[in-house]
C-alpha cells in the first residue's frame, strides 16, 4: 500500500461507476520534525474523554496541599505515581444548584456535564457536553463517540443529546471489541484495502430516511421534535460511519489489532469491575490509536455505586452513609478504600492511553481525559469540592501537572476550559449563577 | 383515506406504474381485491390532522411486529436500548425516549438480518398475492414490487404508506437491485429502508379536530394502534387496520366492536404480561448483579425463571375474571428445577426442567408476588436485603405513592460515629430512623419492607441473621401486621392499590401522566373495576372500548403546540 499509492489517489468507478475515495496515509515520513504534526502543519488529532465514578473521594484525602506545578500526591490518588506530571487536580469547584434541590447523586454530575442543576432525577435539563465535544471531533472517524462502562449495566451512561434519552454503553470487554474491532473495521495498515460493497447498500438504504426529515419534522411539536431529532443524529452516525468505510483508512503507526478479551465475568465487585476497566481501557486506547473515534465516555461505577469488596455484604454506597467516621482516622475507613479503588479506575484508564507511543510522544499527550464524580463528600450528598482532573496534555494544549484550587467557583469553569482546550469554539458555559466565560487560564498554554 | 377501486388507479396511475403492475403482475380479481384493500392504500395528506404523540415501540412490541408480518419463525437477533422509566412506567419513558447512536446500529443490523430471512423463507413476494419480474431492469416499473413494498411497509407503519414513502422505497429497492444484479438484494434494501424508519420504530399518534369544535382526538389508525399494543401488545391485525379504513373505529360501536373481538383472542394474554412486566418493573432484572459468593445459587437462569414465574402467576390469577387482589396473598404458583432450589420447596417433575403448577403450603409464608425471588431480588442490594428498597417500591408500585428524594447536605456525623450496636437489618435502621431528618421518609418506607425480611436479597427464606432471630413485626400506615402475609393481606384490602393500578392502566396506555382534565376519569375507572370484582382485564377493555381515552388534552392539543398541518 505504502509503495503503491500516491498519496492524492482517489479510486473511482470500483463500484459500478459509484465513487469511493481514499484518505490520506499517515506516514511517519509525513510528520514535522518534532512529531507533533504532519509536515503540512495538520496537527495529530486530539482526543477527548470523560471518567466518572461514583462517590466522589474522601475530603481530606485528595486535595493537594500544595497549589500550583508539583502538587503533592495524596493518600487516594497516589496511584498516579509518575503520571501526576501528566495531570491536573482541580479541587474546590461546586455546583450551583440556583434554587433547585440538590437532587441527590445526580446534580453534581448533571452539573458538570451540562452546566445547570437538573429539575429532575434520571434526566438532564439541557445535553451533556461530550456531544458537542463529538459534533467538534467526531467527523472522519468510523464512531462519533464512543460509550462504555466496565461495570456491566447498560444503564450507566450519562451521555445524552436530549438530556432524556441516553446514549447507551458497552457494558463488557468483548461487547466493546465486537464494536471496535468486529465487523466493520477496517486495519489502517493492513496494506489491502477493499471496499466492502454491502456498506454502499446500506448507506443507500440510509437515503430514504433523510429525505423524509424535513417533512416529519415540520408536523410535530416542540419535545416530539427533539426526539425525533435525536433519532435522525443517530441515522446520520451511521451514515458517517459507513462513509468512513468506504475510503481506504489513513495509516496510523500504533494501530495493532489487538486479540478478543472473550467472554469475562460482569460482577459488581470492584476487583472484578477494575480488571473489566483495565481491559476496556486497553481496548479503547487501541480504538484511538486506530482512529475508530476520538471521543469516549466511560461510567466506572454509578452515582449510587453499588461496587462492593470481596467478602462484604454491604455496598459503597451504603457504607458512605452507614460506616462511622474512625476517631483516630478522621475518616471512614471502608469508604475511603473504595474511593481509591474507583480513582484506581481513573489512573488505569489513563495509563493505557499513556502505554501508546504517538509521534514523540504518547496517546495521552494527545488527548484530554476528564475525570470527575458527582460529590464532594458522599456521606453527606455535598456538591461542593467535586473531585475533577484533567490528564494528558491536548496535544500540548493543556499546561499539566498543576492543582488549582477552585475556592468554590462553578464547575462550569472546568467544563468551559476543558472543551476549550479540546477545540471546541465555545466562549461560555452554563446557565444561572454557573454560567462563565472564565475559563482556567492556568491551564492553557 | 381509500375507499375504492377508482381512487386506487388514480394513485397507481399518478405514480407511473399502472401497466407495469398489469405486465409484471398476474392480476386476478382476488388480486385486484388486494391491490385496492384498505391496508395497501397511500396516506393522503389531510388539512386536519397532526401529530400529537411520538412513543418509541418496545423490544415486545417490535418481536411482535415482525412476528406478526414475516412469521413467527423470522429470528430477530438485536440487542435493544433500555427503556427508560418516567412516572414509574417504561410506557410513559417511551414517550420521551429516542434512539442513540447505538441503538439505530443495532436497528439496523437487525433489519438486514429480518428482511434477508424474510425474503429468503417467504419469497420475492412475501405475504403480497404477486411474484415480482426475477428481471432487474424492470424492477423499478414493477408493479409488484410496489405492491410488496407498500403491503409490508403499510402494516409496519400501522398506517397506509404516503405516496412519498412508497416511491423512496421502490428507487432504493431499484437502485440496489441494479448495483448488485439481484432483485433479492433490491427487495432486501427496500424492506431495511422500511424496518428503520421512524414511521415504524416510533407510534406516532396523529389526532385529528372533531367536527366545529376545538377538541382534538386521535385518528383512526392511532387508535387501532392504541388498541392493539394495549390488549395484544402488537401490532393492529388486518381487521383492526379495516376498521381504520374505513372510520369505524371512530364510532363508539365501532370500537366496542373491535375491542371484543381482540378480548375474545388468546393474545390477550400477552397484553397482560407486557402490561405487568411494566408495572412491575421487572426490565429491573437486565441490570441485576448478584454477589455469587453471599448467593451462589443466583444464576441468569435463577433470574430469567424468576421473571417467568412472576407473569404466570399474574396470568393465572387474572386471566379468567381472577381478582386482582389475589396477587397480594396467592399460595398458587410455577416453579421449575432452578427455582424450586431457592424456595427450597421438592420439585416434582424429576424430567427435564419443565414448570409445574405448585401450591405452597401455609408453613412457608408465602404472600403472592412479595415473597417471589423477582420482588425480592430486584430490590435488595448486591449482597444483603434492603428493607428501604423494598419499602419505596411498595410505596411506589403499588400505592403510586412518591417517597421524596433523601435530604441533600445532611449532616449524619452525629448518628455513624456513634456505636451501632445492632446485628439485624432492622436494628441498622431503627438506628438510621433516630436522625430526625430521616424519620419522615424511612418512617413511610421501612415497615413494608421490614415485614419482608424473611426473604434475603433473592428470596430465600430465612429466620435468624446474624444469629438473631428476625423480627417481621410492622406498622404500616397505622396498621399493626406481621410479616409477609400480613402485608400481603393490608395490601389486598388497601383501597389505594386499586386506585393506583387504574392510574397505571391508563396512562400506560396513553404513554404520558395524566392531565388535569383526565383526573376525574381514574376515579370512575376505579370504581367500575371494583364493581367488577377487581376483573383486570375487563378494566383494559373497558379503556380500549372508551372514546374519551382518546381525546387529546387541551395541553397537548395541535394549537397549543403549534403543529397542525
Amino acid at each position: 500500500m505504502r509503495d503503491k499509492l500516491n498519496r492524492r489517489t482517489v479510486l473511482r468507478g470500483i463500484l459500478g461507476g459509484l465513487s469511493v475515495g481514499v484518505a490520506l496515509p499517515t506516514l511517519d515520513c509525513f510528520l514535522d520534525g518534532n512529531g507533533k504534526a504532519y509536515a503540512d502543519g495538520a496537527k495529530l488529532p486530539v482526543r477527548f474523554g470523560t471518567f466518572f465514578w461514583g462517590l466522589g473521594l474522601t475530603p481530606s484525602r485528595w486535595v493537594p496541599k500544595k497549589a500550583g506545578a508539583d502538587y503533592d500526591l495524596q493518600p487516594e490518588t497516589a496511584c498516579l505515581g509518575d503520571l501526576k506530571r501528566k495531570v491536573s487536580v482541580l479541587s474546590g469547584f461546586r455546583v450551583n444548584a440556583d434554587g433547585r434541590s440538590n437532587i441527590v447523586h445526580w446534580t453534581g454530575h448533571g452539573g458538570i456535564l451540562t452546566g445547570q442543576a437538573p429539575s429532575t432525577d434520571r434526566a438532564f435539563d439541557l445535553p451533556s457536553f461530550d456531544v458537542a465535544v463529538a459534533d467538534a471531533l467526531g467527523s472522519g472517524t468510523r464512531f462519533q463517540a464512543i460509550q462504555l462502562t466496565p461495570y456491566g449495566n447498560e444503564r450507566l451512561t450519562y451521555s445524552t443529546r436530549t438530556g432524556k434519552s441516553f446514549n447507551t454503553p458497552d457494558t463488557t470487554p468483548l461487547a466493546l471489541y465486537t464494536r471496535l474491532f468486529g465487523d466493520g473495521f477496517q486495519d489502517p495498515n493492513s496494506g489491502s484495502w477493499k471496499p466492502d460493497p454491502s456498506v454502499l447498500v446500506n448507506k443507500s438504504v440510509l437515503s430514504a430516511i433523510g429525505d423524509e426529515r424535513r417533512a416529519l419534522l415540520a408536523s410535530v411539536g416542540a419535545s416530539d421534535r427533539v426526539q425525533l431529532d435525536q433519532y435522525f443524529t443517530s441515522v446520520r452516525a451511521l451514515e458517517q460511519q459507513l462513509e468512513v468505510q468506504l475510503r481506504a483508512p489513513a495509516r496510523m503507526e500504533s494501530c495493532v489489532l489487538p486479540a478478543s478479551p472473550g467472554e469475562q465475568l460482569k460482577s459488581g465487585r470492584m476487583d472484578v469491575v477494575n480488571k473489566n476497566n483495565k481491559m476496556m481501557a486497553d481496548l479503547m486506547a487501541m480504538a484511538l490509536a486506530c482512529n475508530q473515534t476520538k471521543v469516549f465516555n466511560v461510567v466506572h461505577s454509578g452515582s449510587t455505586s453499588e461496587a462492593y469488596l470481596p467478602g462484604d455484604t454491604s455496598t459503597y454506597h451504603l457504607h458512605t452513609h452507614d460506616e462511622a467516621v474512625d476517631p483516630q482516622l478522621g475518616y471512614q475507613p471502608i469508604s475511603a478504600q473504595l474511593a481509591a479503588l474507583a480513582f484506581q479506575g481513573y489512573a488505569d484508564f489513563i495509563r493505557a492511553l499513556d502505554g501508546v507511543r504517538e509521534g514523540d510522544g504518547t496517546l495521552l499527550d494527545n488527548s484530554l481525559v476528564m475525570g470527575f464524580s458527582e460529590s464532594g463528600y458522599a456521606k453527606v450528598h455535598s456538591i461542593d469540592n467535586i473531585p475533577m482532573f484533567f490528564a494528558g496534555s491536548a496535544g500540548g494544549k493543556h499546561r499539566t501537572g498543576q492543582h488549582i484550587a477552585g475556592n468554590g467557583d462553578p464547575v462550569t469553569r472546568v467544563s468551559l476550559t476543558a472543551q476549550q482546550l479540546v477545540g471546541v469554539l465555545v466562549g461560555e458555559f452554563g446557565t444561572g449563577s454557573m454560567k462563565t466565560s472564565r475559563t482556567l487560564s492556568e491551564l492553557m498554554v | 383515506m381509500l375507499n375504492g377501486l377508482a381512487r386506487t388507479i388514480a394513485i397507481v396511475v399518478a405514480a407511473g406504474t399502472q401497466l407495469s403492475i398489469l405486465a409484471s403482475c398476474a392480476v386476478h380479481a382476488g388480486d385486484v381485491a388486494a391491490i385496492v384493500a384498505p391496508d395497501l392504500g397511500v396516506e393522503e395528506a389531510s388539512s386536519t390532522t397532526a401529530i400529537v404523540a411520538v412513543r418509541r415501540i418496545t423490544e415486545s412490541q417490535y418481536r411482535a411486529a415482525i412476528a406478526d408480518v414475516f412469521g413467527s419463525d423470522i429470528a430477530v437477533n438485536a440487542k435493544f436500548e433500555p427503556e427508560t422509566r418516567a412516572d414509574s412506567l417504561l410506557a410513559i419513558g417511551g414517550d420521551t425516549a429516542s434512539i442513540s447512536a447505538n441503538g439505530f446500529t443495532s436497528y439496523f443490523a437487525a433489519a438486514r438480518s429480518i428482511a434477508n430471512q424474510a425474503v429468503s423463507k417467504r419469497g420475492l413476494g412475501l405475504s403480497a398475492n404477486c411474484t415480482p419480474s426475477p428481471a432487474v431492469a424492470k424492477m423499478s416499473a414493477d408493479g409488484c414490487v410496489r405492491q410488496v413494498l407498500q403491503q409490508t411497509g403499510s402494516k409496519l407503519f400501522r398506517r397506509p404508506m404516503t405516496a412519498l414513502a412508497v416511491d423512496q422505497r421502490v428507487r432504493i429497492a431499484s437502485e440496489i437491485g441494479a448495483q448488485t444484479g439481484s432483485v433479492s438484494s433490491g427487495l432486501e434494501a427496500g424492506l431495511v429502508s422500511i424496518l428503520t424508519a421512524p414511521e415504524f420504530l416510533f407510534r406516532i399518534e396523529k389526532a385529528e379536530r372533531v367536527d366545529g369544535s376545538n377538541v382534538w382526538t386521535l385518528d383512526p389508525y392511532s387508535r387501532a394502534s392504541r388498541i392493539s399494543f394495549l390488549l395484544w401488545d402488537a401490532p393492529p391485525d388486518q381487521a383492526l387496520m379495516n376498521a381504520a379504513a374505513t372510520r369505524t373505529l371512530m364510532t363508539e360501536d365501532g370500537l366496542q366492536a373491535q375491542v371484543d373481538r381482540l378480548m375474545a383472542s388468546p393474545r390477550i394474554e400477552q397484553g397482560v404480561r407486557a402490561f405487568f412486566s411494566d408495572y412491575l418493573q421487572l426490565d429491573l432484572f437486565d441490570g441485576l448483579i448478584k454477589d455469587p459468593a453471599q448467593y451462589p445459587k443466583f444464576s441468569v437462569s435463577v433470574a430469567t425463571a424468576a421473571k417467568e414465574q412472576t407473569l404466570k402467576v399474574v396470568v393465572n390469577e387474572v386471566m379468567r375474571g381472577g381478582d386482582f387482589r389475589d396477587l397480594f396473598t396467592t399460595r398458587n404458583s410455577f416453579i421449575n428445577r432452578s427455582l424450586a432450589a431457592i424456595y427450597q420447596v421438592p420439585y416434582a417433575s424429576p424430567n427435564g426442567d419443565e414448570w409445574v403448577p405448585y401450591t405452597f403450603d401455609a408453613a412457608d409464608g408465602q404472600s403472592g408476588l412479595l415473597t417471589q425471588v423477582t420482588f425480592n431480588a430486584l430490590f435488595s442490594h448486591p449482597a444483603r436485603s434492603s428493607p428501604t428498597k423494598r419499602g419505596v417500591a411498595i410505596n411506589d408500585i403499588f400505592l403510586c405513592q412518591t417517597v421524596p428524594q433523601p435530604p441533600a447536605d445532611v449532616d449524619l456525623s452525629g448518628l455513624t460515629n456513634a456505636a451501632n450496636p445492632g446485628k439485624t437489618v432492622r436494628d441498622r435502621l431503627v438506628f438510621h430512623r433516630s436522625e430526625p431528618m430521616c424519620t419522615g421518609c424511612h418512617t413511610l418506607t421501612d415497615p413494608a419492607g421490614l415485614a419482608l425480611e424473611q426473604f434475603d436479597g433473592i428470596g430465600q427464606r430465612r429466620f435468624t441473621e446474624n444469629g438473631v432471630r428476625i423480627d417481621v413485626s410492622a406498622e404500616f400506615f397505622g396498621i399493626k401486621l406481621s410479616g409477609a402475609t400480613g402485608l400481603g393481606e393490608t395490601l389486598r384490602n388497601d383501597a389505594r392499590v386499586p386506585a393506583c393500578l387504574m392510574n397505571r392502566l391508563f396512562t400506560y396506555d396513553t404513554g404520558r401522566a395524566i392531565s388535569p382534565q383526565e383526573r376525574k376519569l381514574t376515579p370512575a375507572m376505579t370504581k367500575q373495576f371494583t364493581d367488577d370484582g377487581f376483573d383486570f382485564v375487563r378494566a383494559m377493555a373497558r379503556v380500549a372500548a372508551q372514546p374519551s381515552t382518546y381525546i387529546v388534552p387541551a395541553s397537548l392539543a395541535p394549537e397549543s403546540s403549534g403543529n397542525a398541518t
